[in-house]
This record gives structure tokens, sequence and C-alpha cells, in this order.
């Protein structure tokens, strides 16, 4: 399958954390995931977006390949959140954001977007059937 | 004669536990009565059974209507605790349709696959070993693909609410929550991103599946196993939790 992109601008409100996460779902099936790693990626996203804090409006783009879903949630203006994301793992218990991404996806990243914003990136691989 | 005997000496025995819980504050106590009226609340819930929504959510629900009740019975009243607390689980279920909207806003189609669905990904992941794809899921249910998305997704959006407790401006907080006692394995952080005295605050098997899953890195199906819960099911407590303790933070 070749790759294919589809992007999504969406409010912050949690009104909306709805149709992101049908979208989400799409997007998963189309990438042939179990329910767990659909489940996993739809976290994922939801709790990135409601721990930005804000309002007004996100972008996220997804690459949907054979090996999985790339996606990319920003920019966003959320200098705090890029730091909660790179600092590395609290002792154990303390549950973070970082922790909780480290578990469902197989890797995130932060991307400088200029103007002091970023962009966060979250790759979940198509282990099939997971 | 003897069930009747049987059900005076179980009034007895309730009286008792209640009288130690409300004058002395034995806790001890108080958990007892939960289980000793946990099949009421069972039998209540099942009433409510195969209106859109798992069996397993009433009865948690259920189970907060009885804990109210044992919280607020008066050692005056002339009454059983079964009698008190009967109005008190049905009104607490009641109300948690009625407040959701479950049953007026989501099409009864969807309510139907929506309740089909956690039984059927459980079984599918057993008899193929994997967790089912949404296509697999919909093959197994005759439906589509789109249907498959849409029904999960309102009860995603339904448990997300639900954990909210006092509906209708009822401010007593999550009975359910003082079950749970601080767990001082869990730090306190004043990272904003951080969640650590919210989970504290969560009851104590949501906190144990968040542990499961975020510390022991165990996959849902794995959790599900160990705490007897349908996979599903999991996957909405750990949603459900994230959402309480971020709201707990403000």
């Amino acid at each position: 399958m070749a790759t294919e992109r589809v992007e999504l601008e969406a409010p912050l409100d949690f009104a909306f954390q709805g149709v992101v996460r049908l979208i989400v779902g799409g997007i998963a099936e189309q990438a042939s995931f179990g329910f767990e790693a659909m489940d996993d990626l739809q976290l994922a996203i939801e709790r990135l977006l409601a721990e930005t804090g804000g309002d007004g409006r996100v972008k996220i783009s997804f690459e949907v390949t054979d090996g999985g879903v790339r996606t990319r949630v920003g920019p966003l203006r959320e200098g705090q959140l890029a730091d909660a994301l790179q600092e590395p793992d609290g002792d154990m218990g303390t549950l973070t954001l970082r922790r909780i991404l480290s578990t469902v996806v197989d890797s995130f990243g932060v991307e400088e977007a200029g103007d002091g914003q970023i962009v966060v990136r979250l790759e979940k691989l198509g282990t099939p059937l997971s | 004669m003897e069930g009747r005997a049987g059900r005076a000496a179980q009034q007895r025995e309730d009286r008792e536990l209640l009288r130690r819980y409300h004058e002395t504050g034995d806790t001890l106590a108080r958990e007892k009565l939960i289980a000793r009226h946990l099949p009421l609340v069972r039998s209540l819930a099942r009433r409510y059974a195969g209106r859109g929504e798992p069996l397993e959510d009433i009865e948690q629900v259920g189970a907060i209507g009885l804990i109210k009740a044992i919280d607020r019975f008066d050692l005056d009243r002339e009454v059983s605790l079964a009698t008190y607390a009967t109005p008190n689980v049905v009104g607490e279920i009641k109300r948690h349709f009625r407040d959701k909207g479950w049953a007026i806003r989501v099409p009864r189609s969807l309510q139907e696959l929506n309740a089909k669905m956690s039984s059927t990904i459980d079984d599918l992941t057993a008899r193929l070993g994997h967790s089912p794809s949404v296509m697999e899921i919909a093959e197994s249910l005759g439906t589509t693909t789109e249907e498959v998305l849409e029904a999960l997704e309102v009860g995603s959006a339904y448990s997300t609410l639900s954990l909210d407790t006092g509906p209708g401006g009822d401010d007593e907080g999550d009975p359910m929550e003082t079950i749970g006692s601080e767990d001082e394995e869990f730090d306190r952080s004043e990272d904003r991103a951080t969640l650590g005295p919210a989970l504290a605050r969560l009851p104590e098997r949501e906190r144990e599946i968040l542990r499961m899953r975020f510390e022991e890195g165990l996959p849902q199906t794995q959790i599900a196993e160990r705490v007897g819960l349908s996979q599903m099911h999991v996957s909405r407590l750990i949603r459900r939790s994230l959402v309480a303790m971020r709201e707990e933070l403000g």
C-alpha cells in the first residue's frame, strides 16, 4: 500500500474529541490495526490534545503506510508540554504524559516549528492485528 | 420459614454492621456491607441490561447507589438495608441513563451493536489469537466497519462521561473514591503533565489497572484477564480514569 496522507484541523474543545477519535479509528482501520493498537493510538492523541490545555484549533496529519501510522500534531504553542515530553521518565508510579505515550505508541518526539511553536510526532507501528 | 429466618438474621447482621460503621467509623464494616449487598445490585442492574451498555458498567453505577445508601442510612429507621438501598440503586442507575442521554441520543441499532461489542472483541481475541481488526469485528457482527467504529465511539464517549459522579448537580463526590487509600508509591510532582496526585485518589481497581498498563506495560488483554473484565471495559476504565485525573487537576 502506498503511503496515504490525511490532514485534519479540529477545535481543541473537549466536545470534538469524539470526532477526532472516530477519524483516528478510521485511519487505524485503514492501517489494519487490531482493536488494541487502534485504541492505543486514539488514547495517545486524546491525551496529547487534553494536555495542551488550550482552546483554539489544532492541526493533525496522518501518514498511513504498510508499516503503521505516523501522526503529527501541531504547531502548538506549548513550551511546558515540550519540556514534559522531553524529560526523562520520573520514578515508577509517576504517571506522566511521557510515560503514557511511551506505553501506547512506538516512538514520539518533539520538533521545533519556529516562532516558539512545536510539533509532536507520534509513530504507531503496524504490528499487524495487535 | 427457613428463608424468612435467614433474612431476619441477615438484617440483624446488617444492622450491627451499620451501627459499627456509623457509630465507630469502622470502614471494614462498611466494606462488608457493600460485599453482602452486591448480589442485590447485580440483580437490579440486570433489569437495565440490553439498553446499549455493558452490564458490568451498570453494576458499577448501581454499586455507587448502594454505597450512598449505606452512608446515608439512618439507624433510627425501622427498615432493612436491602429495602432502603433498592430505590437508591435503581435511582442511581436511572439517573445515570437519563443524565447521559444514552437512550435518547444514540440510535437503538448503535446501542445494540455497542452492547455486543465487548463480548465479540473478547471472543475474537481468543479465537484468532490477536486483537481483532475493525474489519474482523464487523464481519463477525454482520455489519460495516463504519458502524463498528461508530458503536465503539458512542461507547467511549459515554464512558468518559460516566465517571462523573453527582449527576444533576449533586456535589457529593464519588463514594467509590473513598474505598481507595493514598498510595505512597505514586510520587507527587509539580509537573503540569504529571497526573500522580490525582492518580492516588482513584478507586483502587482503576489505579491497579493504570499501574499494570503504564508501569508493567501489560496489554489490555492481559489486564482484562487479571482483573476479570472484558478488554473493552479495561480500555474504558483507562480512558475515563485519565480523563477524570486531568479534570481534577484543572
